[in-house]
Parts: structure tokens; C-alpha cells; sequence
């Protein structure tokens, strides 16, 4: 009979210890509402308001931090990545002393970001879902900027402004790219054809990746004159056979610098890849190394890109 | 005489075993004491003290606040103590199921994952994370909620499938187990194929690791996981009656159909519950209840409780290690702790079984 007591007794002081820690640590948003300076929607569909501009920024993404200096409110950055370099070399700022690293791009560190006390974090949808969450059940402001267009791209620069209240730099960015993407239309449309372009995003030994239409880079090679190989494919980022890479038989390649071709080969293990040697690519000699920055970050250089592709599908143009 | 000196033998275990659990609950506690210490920011121990301190009534008023800076008790109170508790939760968890689990198999390949526990919380975990991982349902995530459901799932699958009449053959059980982790863990292997984006969530959820664990993630889980131990306790000896065979601890009185089914359903829900929080760690399940067994033999009125300690201290270790191990080369980047218990629990072990092997069995 004492046993059964004891273990009722044991079960019950842990039932209500378990009740009263979940009722007081049960995620609430702080009861703030009204009185915002600025309210925005992220690319997670949150609606985020502040009630004052931040002192302090967090950046959870190279994308993210290139936007922010591009607006002009670097000075406000207290914490970036490990993989940031633009514009900037971060790691040199991070050794001197004068940033501090919240450690890896997909995996950051809690105690760092907590240790920073930042009035506003800006992350992308690479970084961890969970930390993101963590975060915002912690009472952070956290800003998701994912776009899936160039659109969106532009849109981010927006928001990053009025987050910053930096909204005219934001303004005179956006109108920049814009003016430069629509140089780069007007030459691209006085050519007279338009070449297949298969863009390898990353490649192992054991597979390739490559974009589909959902992705932004997707409609950086049509506005820099292309043709995405692999347009007719309603995915994002996806995994490719070589068979149909050489099928399609595309006549440009490009392949981002550092994106697995400095890990698993130099460039020319790509030209002797068994069966590849028929591709039109190959044969002309039309496989170009471009920038990985540039290539895969959603960020202010989208211009740039835009034109060094265009450059390199159209150099009878430029 | 000899019912005499048979009590006096057990007055002399009991007290050892007594001796035991404290000597390991002393070692608990300055385990968590001490992996407080451990991480990124350098906050001074009287600090870290005084933060503990003035959480408490009375005592707050006698410390002095002033050596508190602005972003310690953060720090300390809503990062690193949540992930050393969760540590320590967890730990007790996988190693107590491991004990139930390798005593009712009577298998030391079994672990806390036999079942198909891991495989159904991996495939809910991943379909989750797919869609809307930060989705909260009553405050929960639906990760969690997933990966707790599809634990149990697969677990009610593998029990349903290996039922012959009213009994469970163990080797049926055994090779469903098998079977239905290999079916789901395709299923997760898929899904990681056309998850793009979401690739690196899921691939670090099946890691394992403590980064995102917050108060309300441990107490939404601790009612599950301490009752389930305390219970399972309760069945040590029936666990040592099941050694000597099946047949033969029916003989003596053991129910044993029904105490297999409780006690498998009990160390399922707890390996459920811990796994809905931190993701697969591996290693603790199968190899700390060995480890236990090594040293302090194998009744499992001691070995229950003595694993399930050393399993809190042990993966509170690990997490503190994968917290700082990669700070020379890195300065803030922090390894998922599932890495730690496999790279140190592994040579550990052998180390101490070539050591043990002549007398060691089950």
C-alpha cells in the first residue's frame, strides 16, 4: 500500500510541477500592441511592428547584410555571419574586434544573438525554421527576407528600409537596379537568338543540382537574354540526371566558382564528364565561371549579375 | 539462519545500491553545476550564481546586483539552463528506455530506437518541416507534436504487426522493428531528396542537438518522461525475472505478455517524448545502459535508475563539449550534440569492454 502512495504522490508533484512550468513559460508575445512607428510583413507572412527604430541589427544571412550596408545602415550592424564578405571583409572586422560572429549561416548560435541583445534580426529562409521560431518565441523582432523573385528581391530592399528608416536610400537603391536591369533589357533585345543555359548550382560527385523556374536565378538568365535549361521544371532547386543535361544539349554553362567545382574538381573535370563532350556548350567552349556571391545571394548586386550574365550569353552585344 | 543471512545480504545491496544513487545524483548535480560555465560568453561563476540566486524569494534580497550585466542572465536563464535540463532529460530518457528496452528483447543490439521510434518521429519531423515547422498548435511546435505522434505510430504499427494471437513473439517483434525502420527511413530519405531549401532542417534535426530548446519545450515533455521512468522502475525486478527467459519468469509468477506490453509502450512514449524535442541523438539508448551494466552489473533494480543517471550526465557532457569544441577553429560555431555522444561514447566503451569481456553478459 506505501508504495502505491509513494508513486502517487511522485506522479502527481510532477504533473503539477510540469503544469505550472508550462503555463509560465507558455510562448507570449509581450502585450504591445498600437502605438508602432513601423509595421511590415516578412516573407514568412508575420507581421512585425516596432515601436522604435533599432539601434542594433543582427544578420542572419550574407544576402541580408549586403542589402543593409547597401542601404546605408550598416553602422547599426552588430552581428553577422561567418560567411559574410561583402562589402566588407567581416572576418577581418570580427578578428580586430569591432563585429561579432553569430557563427554559421544555417546553424547560429543561440547565446551569441542573446549576448548581442539586437533590437531587430534580420534572417532568410536558410537559416534553421527552428531558430527562427526560437527566436520569436523568445521575444525577438525577427524579419524573415526569403524572395523567390527578383521582385521580391527588390521588395526586401524595401522593407529593410522602412525597418532601418532608411526608406530613401532604399528607394535610390531599388530605382538604381532597376534602371540598370532595364539597360541590360533593351541590349538583350536586340539580339538574334537566344541560347539554352544550363546553370549548375552545385555539384557532388554523386549529384547535380540545378534551378528550376521557381527560382530567382530562373529569371535572372531570362532577363539577362537566356534560356533556362530547365524552365519547363516547376521546382526551385532540384536534382538533375546528367542524361538529361545532355539531352537537352544547352549552349551556354554556367557554374558558380567555389559552388562544389573547388571541391570535387577543377573545371576541366566538368568538360570530360563521360558523354558530356557531345554537349553544344562544350564543343564551342562556352562554360563560364561566374562568381558564386553573385549568383546565389538575393541581395544588391542583383544588377551586376544580371549584367555579367548578359555579358556572357550575348558578348556579340556588349 | 539462512533466511537471516539471506536479509543481511540484501540489508548490505540495498545500502550499497543506496550509496550508488547518491554518489551519481552528487555527480548529476555538479555536472550541471559546472556545464553552466561552458559556452560562448564568459560570465564569472559568482555571476552565474547570483543570476540562480535571485530567482528565488529571500534570497534575492541579499545579493548584490551590481556584478549582473544586461545580457547574462539571457544568457544564462532562458539559453543554457533549458539545454542543460533538456540535456540532462534526455539523457535519463534514452537510457532508461535502453535498460527496458535490451531487458525485454534480451538483445544488446536493442536501444531506445528498436521499435520504429525514431524512424515514425524522423518521417513526422520531416513532413513537418517540409510544410510549416514553426507552426504552433497550443503553444507547441508542430515539429515536436509531429515527431511525437509519428514515434508512436510506428511504434503501435511495428507492435500491431508482430502480434501473433494474444501474444508478441520477441524475434517477430525484433525483425518488424527492422523492417518498418528501413520502410520509413526511405520515406525520410525521399522526402530529404525533394526538400530543397528545407534540406539542412531536416538534416540537423536528425542529427540531434539542444540549440532550440526553451523552458516550455522541456515541461511539455518532463510529465511524460519522469512518469514513464518512475513507472518503468516498478518493473525492475519483473525485468530480472525476464533474464532467466520468458517461460521461466511466467513460472515464477511473472504476467509476462502483459508486462512486456507496458513496459514497451512506457519506454516508447519516453524515447517519444525526448526525441519531439532535440531530434535523434544516437549512442545514448544502446550504449550507456552497457556502459552501467559494466560496472555495476546487471539487476536491473539498480541498473534502471544508475543508467538512467548516467545518461543525464552523460549527454549533459556531450552537449557542453559540442558547445566549445569547435571554438578554435570557429569562434561561435556549435556542433549538434548527436556528433559528440558517438565520437566520445563509442572508443569509450570499446575501452571499457575489452577491459570487462570475460564476465560481461546481459
Amino acid at each position: 500500500m506505501n508504495t502505491k502512495y509513494l508513486l502517487a504522490g511522485i506522479i502527481i508533484t510532477i504533473i503539477a510541477v510540469s503544469a505550472i512550468g508550462l503555463y509560465m513559460f507558455y510562448p507570449r508575445s509581450p502585450d504591445d500592441s498600437g502605438d508602432y512607428i513601423v509595421t511590415v510583413v516578412d516573407d514568412s507572412g508575420v507581421e512585425i511592428g516596432l515601436k522604435e527604430y533599432p539601434n542594433s541589427v543582427i544578420s542572419l544571412a550574407p544576402s541580408i547584410t549586403e542589402i543593409v550596408f547597401a542601404i546605408d545602415a550598416g553602422d547599426l550592424v552588430v552581428g553577422v555571419t561567418d560567411y559574410d564578405n561583402y562589402p566588407y571583409d567581416f572576418s577581418e572586422w570580427v578578428q580586430a574586434g569591432n563585429m561579432t560572429s553569430v557563427g554559421s549561416f544555417d546553424n547560429p548560435s543561440l547565446e551569441v544573438i542573446v549576448s548581442l541583445d539586437p533590437d531587430l534580426i534580420l534572417a532568410t529562409g536558410g537559416v534553421l525554421g527552428e531558430t527562427i521560431t526560437t527566436l520569436r518565441d523568445m521575444n525577438y523582432k525577427v524579419v524573415v527576407l526569403d524572395p523567390t523573385t527578383l521582385n521580391g528581391v527588390l521588395d526586401n530592399i524595401e522593407l529593410a528600409g522602412k525597418l532601418t528608416n532608411k526608406n530613401a536610400e532604399a528607394t535610390s537603391l531599388i530605382d538604381e537596379i532597376d534602371s540598370r536591369i532595364a539597360d541590360v533589357e533593351e541590349i538583350v533585345a536586340t539580339a538574334d537568338y537566344i541560347p539554352t543555359v544550363y546553370y549548375e548550382v552545385w555539384y557532388d560527385p554523386t549529384s547535380l543540382w540545378t534551378a528550376g523556374s521557381q527560382a530567382w536565378q530562373h529569371e535572372l538568365i531570362e532577363i539577362a537574354g537566356g534560356k533556362n535549361l530547365f524552365e519547363d521544371q516547376d521546382l526551385e532547386y532540384f536534382l538533375s540526371s546528367a542524361e538529361a543535361v545532355i539531352d537537352r544539349n544547352p549552349d551556354i554553362m554556367i557554374v558558380p566558382e567555389e559552388h562544389g567545382v573547388n571541391f570535387w574538381g577543377s573545371f576541366d573535370d566538368i568538360k570530360n564528364r563521360p558523354g558530356w563532350e557531345t554537349i553544344n556548350a562544350l564543343q564551342n567552349d562556352r562554360i563560364y565561371d561566374i562568381d558564386s556571391d553573385l549568383l546565389a545571394r538575393a541581395g544588391p548586386r542583383i544588377a551586376e549579375t544580371i549584367e555579367t550574365l548578359a555579358a556572357v550569353f550575348h558578348p556579340e552585344l556588349f | 539462519m539462512a533466511t537471516n543471512e539471506v536479509e543481511t545480504n540484501f540489508f548490505k545491496r540495498a545500502s550499497k545500491w543506496k550509496f550508488i544513487i547518491i554518489i551519481l545524483l552528487f555527480a548529476l548535480f555538479l555536472t550541471l553545476l559546472l556545464s553552466l560555465n561552458v559556452g560562448y560568453a564568459r560570465i564569472p561563476f559568482a555571476e552565474i550564481l547570483s543570476i540562480i540566486g535571485k530567482q528565488f524569494p529571500f534570497l534575492d534580497k541579499i545579493i548584490d546586483p551590481s556584478i549582473i550585466s544586461q545580457t547574462s542572465p539571457g544568457i544564462i536563464l532562458q539559453v543554457r539552463m533549458p539545454r542543460i535540463v533538456a540535456g540532462a532529460l534526455v539523457g535519463a530518457a534514452l537510457a532508461a528506455s535502453g535498460v527496458v528496452y535490451q531487458g525485454v528483447f534480451k538483445n544488446p543490439m536493442a536501444d531506445s530506437y528498436l521499435l520504429g521510434v525514431s524512424a515514425g518521429a524522423a518521417v513526422g519531423a520531416s513532413i513537418s518541416i517540409l510544410f510549416a515547422s514553426g507552426m504552433p498548435i497550443f503553444g507547441f511546435r508542430l515539429v515536436q507534436v509531429a515527431a511525437f505522434f509519428g514515434a508512436l505510430i510506428a511504434m503501435l504499427l511495428v507492435y500491431s504487426i508482430s502480434r501473433v494471437g494474444s501474444r508478441v513473439p520477441i524475434t517477430t517483434l525484433l525483425l518488424c522493428g527492422i523492417a518498418v525502420n528501413f520502410f520509413l527511413y526511405a520515406i525520410v530519405a525521399l522526402i530529404e531528396v525533394l526538400a530543397g531549401d528545407e534540406l539542412t532542417n531536416i538534416v540537423f534535426w536528425l542529427i540531434g542537438g539542444f540549440s532550440n530548446v526553451l523552458w516550455f519545450d522541456i515541461f511539455s515533455v518532463m510529465p511524460i518522461i519522469l512518469v514513464g521512468i518512475t513507472l518503468s522502475y516498478f518493473y525492475a525486478r519483473d525485468l530480472n525475472l525476464l533474464a532467466l527467459g520468458e517461460e521461466n519468469a511466467q513460472h515464477l509468477g511473472v504476467n509476462v505478455e502483459r508486462v512486456k506490453k507496458v513496459l514497451l509502450i512506457l519506454a516508447s512514449l519516453v524515447t517519444a517524448s525526448a526525441v519531439s524535442i532535440c531530434g535523434l541523438i544516437g549512442f545514448v539508448g544502446l550504449m550507456v545502459p552497457h556502459i552501467t551494466r559494466l560496472v555495476i552489473g546487471p539487476d536491473h533494480r539498480i541498473l534502471f535508475p544508475a543508467s538512467a543517471i548516467v545518461g543525464a550526465i552523460f549527454l549533459v557532457i556531450c552537449d557542453s563539449v559540442a558547445r566549445v569544441i569547435a571554438t578554435p577553429f570557429a569562434s561561435t560555431l556549435e556542433l549538434p550534440v548527436g556528433i559528440i555522444t558517438m565520437l566520445t561514447g563509442a572508443p569509450f566503451f570499446i575501452l571499457l569492454f575489452k577491459k570487462k569481456k570475460e564476465s560481461y553478459a546481459l
